[in-house]
């Protein structure tokens, strides 16, 4: 597959794919090992005073020595910066519940749409991708009042229940095109030996699309992972708050220095960024195994 | 014997169980604040537990750009809400719509009388609707003018006096290297970014409304007129530095490249905070250029909710609260001060040895004082919200330069003017 | 494709319930605020017919709104598709660090919109950017470029970093798109002599079109309805350069205090996105809706 003759388009291409994707979580991972008052002193150089002390806080509560100098106000420190570990935990919760919610009920969906015709089909399915069509902004008043009188306000359910939904559509339509895509052949053997409507979806359609449920399964996630709107205002108190929330917070707080601010949002992306690098690593080894045969 | 005594005694303890008020009928207020440090907050309100037992508090906190929008759907939406951080803007809308209640609801008229007594007169008018009084401060202060010492003594330049003199002296600034001498917040969005330009327009001695409250900035010889005007040629001239928010003055002030700012006064104890900033000491607080040298006073401040007011036993413990908080002997309101460089509306704790001790540190009292002592609170209507988030864009339009200093403004009285008369029609 | 008499409930249900619920009854109790006069200010929910249309449509800032949101959409989405399709089939290919570069790729996924919108405040800052501070150190600027306070590269700047924002997922799905394109019929391809160019436009679009018109309508409705990144970058501004609509359902309901108005630029809105979802599908013809 390697072409020596492309070598130096492909380097130049990796650059820029480097640059642009990977470039600002860098300097977002500079900013939390350097200090504010070296970042921007002009008199000092950049890596003069490289540190982790900004870590130990949010981890151990231990104040930055420079806080510990006479003459500093210890106070103007914010704890608040110690919540991203624990806002992690929150938002594994909410976004795996929502994945899980995602592909338990829109692949049965999905693989219905796809395969099969029915009365209701078009309308019904019309509807479901129409649906993500009015802005979410625009039915906040009248889902936070639903929301607050099944009394939810201000639980991870509530914030559940609204990311999953959100996403539900985009799983089905991108589900229902990727079991189109499977060979009837295939099905019509199954049927010969006897096999039922689930035991299609179950031994035959879903293992043949784990690499794009996975994909899909990332997108719910991730959906919910970074919705902020209906998070804010149905989360509760601060020990219950997903990451998107809290760092906000943490971003416009003047007692969060640029580089604690930095060092909570590396606290925070590592662990996410280490799954989704795996579920992308499971599906990416399925596209080496050739996937699907049409 | 034994036994009768016993089951008497097992009697007795049944009964305190039962009638023990404690656990039988907790009362867990609703608190809502924006998250300017948060822990302190959650501290502050752990102390009022232990100091009162049967109440505990909740608090939900939202950030400041948000917070406004976030309460208008709580309210709407019926959430639980005892009391609540309240803006002086936001006041006459949220207690004309039923969301707030006054203070007498709940707390002894002597009392409040008492502490009435000690809070700063801006302060007192912008708790004060229809004459009656919503809230106690958390926290009251100026938007003011904030300079860098070392960058004048090093260019010969004195402290400037006059909107003028600020021009010239950010001109020679540039002049000899100085890419931006002056940082200015430029959030839009942020109802602060509407209040520091009020309290520029104040350094000039002048108002945006008369005594009637009748928009009169359109006319040229206004002092908001010629503030904007102002604005736009410091704009124009590329004297400024746009920044989103305060936070991020902090850092900008501290590289040295540049020499003025607008900004509440704890910023400025963020700023010359030593662990964290490098050119901390160098910056320090002028009075508001203009011949007036007023600037813009303003509250935030603790009101109680229509909701919990419904409740007499509710509202008595949030009044509790409210009280503890920011009424005698000033506790709270003085650690803010103390730990936070926060302002206050009560008066006395300017005199106060930690007080003076801890802003010593940062800031110059002789010149907050009188800072402080010339502030003048706003014009605060039920439509001054509404509007100022109309006014906004356009105020930010003319500074880049896209619209005139006329169009803006004579939109903005138009606007204000509509509003006004459709409230009185009411 | 099976054909079925009844309408399988047990199997679509589950997945229609919920969001009936979540956008059914919100968007009734919308559309009945955007007929009615529902002030904060001003009691009584009377009647107004369309008159919050009118006055939305006829105020200070739709018309620049409504510009914006098109330019942004039109600019943004098929912008993220074309990176996002590019990069993909780059990594597609196999060289040396390419597995490293497909999981770097995912990198701006995992961050907030809220926490991107900091870093792209930080990266395009006049004085301590890292753009303008490598411009100035090669030498290219003598001068900090104001990237976010001059009116027009405040929406270039705001449409960069929504872009970055929202390639991961479309490299996601393109390349698990290109996951089951059949190899032995590219490898027959490549050995009759088929060009890369050629294999792209009979073979390989052929098969991803399906979902590149999918991304396209979920990237132009993001785009269209999306504010967040926008909004902690700029606050729609300087002025009105970087206002979009969807924020002024926001800022009408929630600012303004008037929700009746809020609802009817939602509505405008939902109307806009249908008529962009049409004009995709139309030209784009795809098997997407064929058999729905």
């Amino acid at each position: 597959m390697r072409r020596p003759r492309h070598s130096f388009l492909t380097i130049i291409g990796a650059l820029l794919i480097l640059m642009f994707t990977a470039g600002p979580i860098a300097l977002a991972f500079l900013g939390s090992v350097i200090p504010d008052r070296v970042m921007f002193a002009s008199d000092r150089g950049l890596f003069d005073e490289v540190t982790l002390e900004n870590y130990r806080f949010i981890f151990t509560g231990e104040l930055p020595p420079a806080y510990q100098q006479t003459g500093a106000n210890r106070t103007m420190i914010s704890d608040a910066a110690r919540q991203a570990p624990r806002s992690l935990w929150n938002s594994a919760q909410i976004s795996l519940a929502a994945l899980a919610i995602n592909l338990l009920l829109g692949t049965p969906a999905a693989f219905i749409y796809a395969r099969y015709t029915f009365p209701g089909k078009k309308a019904s399915f019309m509807f479901l991708i129409l649906s993500p069509l009015v802005p979410a902004v625009a039915l906040i008043t009248p889902i936070y009042m639903m929301i607050q009188a099944l009394g939810l306000v201000g639980s991870k359910l509530a914030i559940v229940l609204t990311h999953a939904t959100r996403a539900l559509p985009f799983t089905v339509l991108i589900l229902s095109v990727f079991f189109r895509k499977m060979p009837q052949e295939l099905f019509d053997a199954a049927v010969i030996d006897g096999c039922s409507r689930l035991q299609l979806l179950w031994r035959v359609a879903i293992p043949l699309a784990l690499a794009p449920m996975a994909a899909t399964g990332l997108f719910a996630f991730m959906l919910s992972y970074s919705e902020f709107m209906f998070a804010h205002v149905l989360s509760g108190e601060a020990g219950s708050r997903p990451v998107s929330v809290v760092m906000a917070a943490l971003a416009r707080n003047p007692d969060v220095s640029w580089s604690l601010l930095n060092t909570g949002i590396f606290i925070a992306i590592l662990p996410t960024l280490a799954l989704v690098v795996i579920v992308w690593r499971y599906v990416l080894a399925d596209l080496v195994r050739g996937g699907l045969k049409e | 014997m034994k036994r009768r005594s016993l089951i008497a005694a097992a009697a007795i303890a049944f009964g305190l169980i039962a009638a023990n008020p404690a656990i039988a009928e907790d009362i867990t207020l609703e608190f809502t604040v924006w998250n300017y440090s948060l822990d302190t907050i959650q501290d502050n309100a752990r102390k009022f537990e232990e100091a009162n037992p049967g109440i505990k508090v909740k608090i939900t906190d939202y950030t400041w750009q948000d917070y406004h929008d976030s309460l208008v759907l709580r309210f709407r939406g019926g959430t639980p809400t005892d009391i609540a951080y309240v803006g002086q803007d936001w006041l006459p809308a949220w207690a004309a719509a039923g969301f707030l209640a006054p203070l007498d609801a709940a707390a002894p008229a002597d009392v409040l009388d008492d502490l009435k007594k000690d809070i700063a007169g801006f302060s007192l008018s912008d708790m004060t609707y229809k004459g009656k009084l919503y809230g106690l401060p958390y926290y009251a202060d100026t938007i003011s003018f904030i300079y860098n010492k070392k960058v004048l003594a090093d260019a010969g330049i004195a402290v400037p006096q006059t909107w003028d003199e600020v021009m010239a002296a950010a001109e020679k600034l540039k002049a000899s290297g100085m890419e931006h001498p002056i940082v200015y917040e430029f959030d839009q969005e942020l109802p602060n970014f509407f209040d520091a330009f009020v309290s520029q327009v104040y350094g000039r001695g002048g108002d945006l409304f008369d005594s009637e409250q009748k928009a009169i900035f359109d006319n040229p010889d206004n002092a908001a007129y010629k503030q904007l005007d102002w604005l736009v040629q410091a704009f124009k001239k590329d004297l400024v530095q746009q920044e989103t928010h305060e936070s991020k003055i902090i850092p900008s002030m501290n590289t040295g490249k540049h020499a003025f700012t607008v900004v509440f006064n704890y910023v400025l104890a963020a700023m010359n905070n030593a662990a964290e900033q490098p050119l901390a000491g160098q910056f320090a607080l002028a009075p508001m250029p203009g011949e007036a040298h007023a600037a813009l006073g303003f509250t935030k401040f603790y009101a109680v909710t229509a909701q919990a007011a419904k409740d007499p036993a509710r509202a008595e413990a949030a009044w509790k609260f409210v009280n503890f908080m920011a009424g005698k002997p000033y506790t709270v309101a003085k650690r803010w001060a103390v730990e936070k460089g926060l302002g206050f509306g009560q008066v006395p704790l300017f005199d106060d040895p930690d007080v003076q001790a801890a802003w010593n540190k940062w800031i110059d009292s002789a010149t907050l004082k009188q800072q402080v002592a010339t502030a003048r609170g706003g014009v605060w209507t039920e439509w001054t919200s509404a509007w100022t988030a109309y006014f906004r864009p356009l105020l930010a339009k003319a500074m880049v330069g896209e619209a005139s200093v006329d169009e803006v403004m004579r939109a903005g009285a138009q606007r204000w003017n509509e509003l006004r008369e459709k409230m009185a029609k009411q | 494709m099976w054909r079925t008499s009844r309408f399988p409930a047990l199997w679509l249900l589950p997945a229609l319930v919920p969001v009936i619920a979540l956008t059914i009854f919100p968007i009734v109790q919308a559309l009945w605020t955007s007929l009615h006069q529902v002030m904060l200010l001003f009691p009584g929910e009377d009647w107004v017919g369309l008159d919050n249309y009118r006055n939305v449509i006829t105020g200070e800032y739709f018309g620049v709104a409504l510009k914006n949101s098109l330019l942004f959409t039109l600019f943004s989405a098929p912008l993220v598709v074309v990176i996002g399709t590019a990069t993909a089939l780059f990594l597609n290919r196999e060289f040396g660090g390419v597995a490293v570069l497909r999981s770097i790729v995912l990198l701006p996924w995992v961050l907030p919109g809220a926490i991107s919108a900091v870093l792209w405040v930080w990266i395009f800052h006049p004085s301590w950017g890292v753009i303008n501070s490598l411009l100035r150190r090669l030498e290219l600027i003598d001068r900090s470029i104001p990237w976010l306070s001059n009116p027009d590269l405040a929406f270039l700047s705001v449409a960069v970093a929504h872009v970055w924002t929202q390639l991961p997922f479309t490299i996601v799905l393109v390349m698990a798109a290109l996951s089951t394109l059949n190899k032995e019929v590219m490898e027959a391809a490549e050995l009759d002599g088929a060009t890369s160019a050629q294999r792209f436009a009979h073979i390989v679009f052929p098969h991803i079109k399906a979902i590149l018109v999918v991304l396209l309508i979920y990237n132009a409705l993001t785009a269209f309805t999306t504010y967040d990144i926008v909004y902690a970058m700029t606050g729609g501004g300087p002025g009105t350069a970087t206002t979009l609509l969807s924020f002024q359902i926001w800022k009408e309901s929630f600012s303004m205090y008037d929700f009746g108005a809020g609802s009817a630029v939602a509505f405008i809105v939902v109307a806009i996105s249908a008529l962009l979802i049409v004009a995709i599908t139309k030209a784009l013809p795809s098997d997407l809706f064929a058999d729905a």
